[in-house]
Order: C-alpha cells, then structure tokens, then sequence
C-alpha cells in the first residue's frame, strides 16, 4: 500500500508504526572499543530489542481487534535505523506479521543520541503520512534511557503515555494502561494520533510461522536515507547528538564484593560458612 | 542555577525528591550556583514545609488545577515555562514514572540536552560529565552535554541517596538562612487535554508482603522455565525465608504479579537477600540493594548484580542452588538444641 493510500484512508484506517531496534544479542560478552565511545560490536549477533518485540505484538493485536470489531483493515508498518542489522530486525517485524517496513539506512546515522533518534522516527512517520499511533518499546537494550518514544511525540506534537501494560481501541482513541512504582497501574484516555512505548510483560510476542517468513519477503521494505528524510549532516549521527560521548567503561566492581570459586560443592560451602560466622545472617 | 522540579503524592514529597536535593546541591555548591526547588501542584503550599527541608536557596511554587493528576502536557508546558524565565543551567528531575515521562517533552521541545538515568556526574574543567548506565548496566557511559544553556538530568532512583538525618554536617543548610520563595504565574488552563486519567488501582492484591520477610530467595530469568523454579522455593524453605522474583519471572507468568521486587513491585531490605538468575537490572536493583547482605549466583560474571552483592558465585544456578540448599539443610539439622544422632557439619 502506498503512503498516499494510506493517508488518504486514515478515516478508516487503523494504522500503527511500530519502531524496531536492533540490539547485541543479551547473552553477549561486551568489550569497549579502540576509542572508548562505544562497543566493540562488528562481531557481535544483533536481535530485536526485547521491548520493542512487545511493542510489535500489542500493534498487531491492536489491529486485529480494531479490525475485528469495525470490519476495517488495519496496517502495521515496521520502522528501524542502521544497516543490515536494521534489515534483518525489520523482516522479522514482516515475518510477525506487519505490513511493510521501513529502513532508515545511512552512513552518516552512525552514532547518535535519543535526540537523534526521536527526530528521525518523526521525520520518517511524517513522511510516511503520518499514522493513528506510534510504538516504541519502553526501552532499549543499549541506551536504555527509556526517552526516545517520549522524545518523538513531542517532536510529532502527539500526545503520549509511557510504559504502557495494556491498550485498546476506544471511541475517543485509546484507553491504555500505565505502569507506576511501588505496583500502582493507571488507566489513561489518550487522543490519537498518539506514542505509546511499551513495557515488557504486555503480551506474549508470536513467533513468526514459517508462512509468515515467506510471505515477509515479498513484502514492501522502502529504504530512506539522510536526504530522503530532509535532514543535514549535522542533524544525525554523533553530531547531530546533543551529548559528546565522553568515555565508555567497564562499571568498576563494588570491592566488597567476594567472590566464591570452587565446585559447587565447595562453593556452597563456602557461602553458607560466610553467611554464618561472618555475615551472621543465618 | 540549578532547578529541581520535585515529585510528590497525597501532599508529601516522594523520596526521589530528596535525593534530587542531594545531586542539586553537590551541582550547586561545586558550580558556584543557587539550588531552586519547583512544586508543581494544585496547592503547592502545602509542600513549602518539606521543601525547606531540602536546603533549597529558592522554592518556586507553580499552582494550578491542571497539575493534579498529573499529565505530562501541563507538567511540560510549565516546566518549559518556568526554564525559559528563569534560565537554570541544569533541570533535575527523577529517573521515574513522572520525571521520564515529562523531561524528555520538555529537553525536546527546548532543543536541548537530556541525560537519562544519570547515576554519577564529575567536573572536567569548565565542564560538567555524566554518568549513566547502557547497555543493563553492563556498561557505564560518560556524557559531556553540548552547547550553552539548559541541560536535562533524569537522576537513577537510589544513586543519590541523602544522608541519615544524624550525621555530621547534615540536616538543612547552609549558611544562607531561610530560602526566598516565589510564586511563578502560569496560564496552563488553555492546555488541551489529550490524555485523562481514568483510573488508578494496585496491579496486585498484594497477597504477598514481601516487605517483613527476614530472608528472601529470589528466582530470576536464569531459571528458564517454570517447573525449573521449585529450586528457589527449596532454598527458600531450607533458609527459612520468602520467595520472590525479578520481573521477567512475573511476565512469564511463572509466579504472580505480587511476588516481583523491583520499582514496579515491592521494595525489600531483609537481612539475607539471595538473587538467583537475576542480572540486576537497574529497577530490580532499586527494590533490594539497601538488604544488609545479598547473595548473587549468576553465571554471567558481568551481570550488574554483583555490583550490589556481598558474595557472588559465578556459576551454573542449577548445579550451584541445590548444593547451597543440601549444605543449609545439614548445617540446621545440626543445630537444634535437641541433640540428633545426625551427622557432623559439612566439610568446606
């Protein structure tokens, strides 16, 4: 479906982009590069954030059920930043489920901040023609800082609800949940268009069937780079960022730690020695 | 200067906002700047009193219908107001439900820099360098903010803390007497309203109360798959103590809601805290690092949970747990004041 179709049928249709980060596999040994600003990562195996993978199935289910209930067809469309990685990460979204992809691809995106980054979804959603809601996941596994979702609505002038448990479609828009502290949920009425980013736990993401891995390849994946999306050189990347990367580092070990080796056997033993005469806990 | 924008429930400041006061102050005093605390509130004034705790030089009142409950549009709408008036150099607020929600908004809409999850920060010459934690913690990242004017700073919950109210050199400051306190006038009534609040409930019942418990084996993703959890729970009755778990146990519904620990679920300081499968995240941490002795087995030896523990073992859970709980169970068979014809004690 063309973005014109698309936006010319916003009346009626439900559509959701969802924004897909890859991230170094969660298992992977870390190492801080030449320079200290980054990771050492052309070597490590790259998978979707996790958040973002229940940030694609709540967009799914989302449609589905709007689909279901109003007889309209919904449209999920994938979004992700960066090169090859970005690609795989964004069949995987196809392979679930969605519609079409879209790929931001470009040497100078190399780097970047959260700044960086929320520009260049609103850029691209708004080149797209826009959309009814925009997921995120609540954060990701590099960063983290949980403020790139956020970032983006106010870029795009949306409204928002952040870390979000649940959502529906109502009459006025969505009726989302919110997680607080200490356990506390709050239930919000949100206007649409609108940004949701979306915490863990949410939902059980599908697996994508073998028909869904077919069917992902003859799917519509656009790549835009820097000029497709109207940006400067000086607008993304590390320069475009709003904070220099001073050093990346290795967080120093709290030195009360100690650490028991041994056998299990001898370990256990050694633990439950410590926690006895010296810790006196048990 | 540097501003606070404090957090605060049913007319009482939240903890953060004092740990807020305790980043703003070591900012203020190294910077040679003042230290302003903001209450956004639809009666601020029953906040001033605790505020004044804080040791603020200044306490800016924002008043308003519209602020309660909150809605990060009229939180950002009169934080950009109040940062355009009075031009602080950095804007603080919590790494929290209501702080990430809102800043973010605010630092985009300025243009300007927004340091999340700030843990550490550090002088370099004219410069002020944050730290913040990527990669689950794994990696620690250093951030200069570019440019001149106002930073953004969401501060991590618990990497602040403010000192016991009886140590030395404590208690409210400083030399300047009483703060000066104003009222900042803003029209936030025209604001449209995209977001409404609803409802608002607790996620569990709250069957289990963590909270008392002396000693707490906690299962973590590490256990894999549910039938595999019987390991904890063995520890746990070995020990004594109560069985509690990280988040992604509660989302893969191998124990209910009201058993996780962590900033979303219930904050625990027992005496024994054993983290098994669990590699720290930062809002696991903030539920249990204040327990007085933590136990971490984890076979990642980069998991962030050893950087709160008091003894790590870095190993298979599966071989390593239910050797810890056959150790326990010999050492209390031993112990009874009855004398038992038992065994002697283990052999380490």
């Amino acid at each position: 479906m063309s973005p014109g179709a698309a936006a010319s049928g916003r009346d009626t249709l439900m559509k959701v982009i969802v924004c897909l980060r890859p991230v170094p596999d969660p298992a992977s040994r870390l190492f801080v590069n030449e320079d200290r600003t980054w990771i050492k990562d052309a070597e490590l195996s790259f998978v979707t954030n996790e958040a973002d993978t229940h940030a694609c199935e709540a967009a799914l289910e989302l449609c589905e059920r709007v689909s279901a209930s109003r007889s309209e067809a919904g449209e999920v469309v994938v979004l992700s930043i960066g090169r090859d990685r970005a690609a795989r990460v964004l069949r995987e979204g196809l392979a679930m489920g969605a519609a079409r992809a879209i790929h931001l691809a470009d040497d100078d995106f190399e780097g970047g901040d959260e700044y960086v980054r929320a520009r260049m979804i609103a850029r691209a959603v708004e080149k797209d023609g826009g959309a009814d809601v925009l997921l995120t996941g609540v954060q990701s596994d590099d960063l983290g800082g949980g403020v790139t979702g956020v970032m983006a609505a106010e870029l795009l002038g949306w409204a928002h609800a952040s870390v979000v448990v649940g959502v529906n479609a109502v009459e006025a828009g969505l009726r989302a949940r919110r997680e607080l502290e200490g356990g506390l949920i709050e239930t919000l009425e949100l206007a649409t268009p609108c940004v949701l980013t979306i915490q863990l736990g949410i939902n059980q993401p599908r697996y994508a069937t073998l028909r869904g891995i077919m069917a992902a390849k003859k799917k519509e994946m656009k790549t835009w780079s820097r000029g497709d999306l109207g940006m400067a050189a000086g607008d993304v990347g590390s320069e475009g960022a709003l904070c220099q990367v001073t050093e990346v580092r290795v967080p120093e070990r709290d030195h009360r730690v100690q650490m028991l080796s041994g056998s299990p056997a001898e370990a256990a033993a050694r633990l439950v020695e410590k926690l006895r005469l010296e810790a006196k806990v048990i | 200067m540097i501003l606070i924008v404090a957090e605060h429930a049913d007319d009482r400041l939240k903890p953060i906002s004092r740990e807020l006061a305790v980043l703003g102050r070591e900012l203020a005093d190294d910077l040679g700047r003042t230290l302003t605390v903001a209450i956004l509130a639809r009666d601020p004034a029953s906040l001033v009193e605790e505020c004044r705790a804080l040791g603020p030089d200044r306490i800016v009142t924002v008043a308003g219908d519209r602020l309660e409950p909150y809605d990060p549009d009229v939180w950002t709408a009169a934080v950009e107001a109040l940062v355009s008036e009075d031009e602080p150099a950095f804007v603080l607020a919590g790494h929290t439900s209501t702080g990430y929600d809102f800043l973010p908004r605010v630092a985009a809409r300025t243009g300007r820099p927004l340091v999340p999850a700030c843990i550490e920060w550090q002088r370099h010459g004219e410069r002020v360098v944050f730290t913040r934690p990527v990669f689950n913690a794994k990696m620690h990242m250093r951030v200069t903010p570019k440019g001149e004017g106002p930073c953004f700073v969401t501060a991590a919950p618990g990497a602040f803390p403010p000192r016991e109210p009886d140590e030395a050199g404590s208690g409210p400051p400083q030399d300047g007497g009483e703060p000066r306190l104003d009222a900042f006038d803003v029209d936030l009534s025209g604001l449209p309203v995209r977001s409404k609040r609803i409802g608002r409930e607790s996620a569990a019942a709250g069957a289990l109360d963590l909270g008392s418990a002396d000693i707490i084996v906690a299962g973590g993703r590490g256990i894999r798959e549910k039938e595999h959890f019987g390991l904890i729970d063995d520890l746990a009755e070995a020990l004594g103590g109560a069985v509690g778990a990280s988040r992604p146990v509660v989302d893969s519904g191998w124990r209910p809601r009201d058993y996780q620990i962590g900033s979303s679920g219930q904050t625990v300081s027992p005496r024994l805290y054993v983290a098994v499968g669990i590699s720290g995240a930062v809002q696991h941490l903030v539920g249990m690092q204040s327990s007085r002795c933590i136990v971490a087995i984890n076979k990642d030896a980069d998991a962030p949970i050893f950087k709160v523990a008091h003894y790590g073992i870095v190993d298979d859970l599966f071989s390593v747990v239910p050797e810890i709980t056959r150790t326990v169970r010999a050492l209390k068979g031993q112990s009874p004041p009855v004398g038992s014809a038992g065994s002697g004690r283990e052999s380490d």
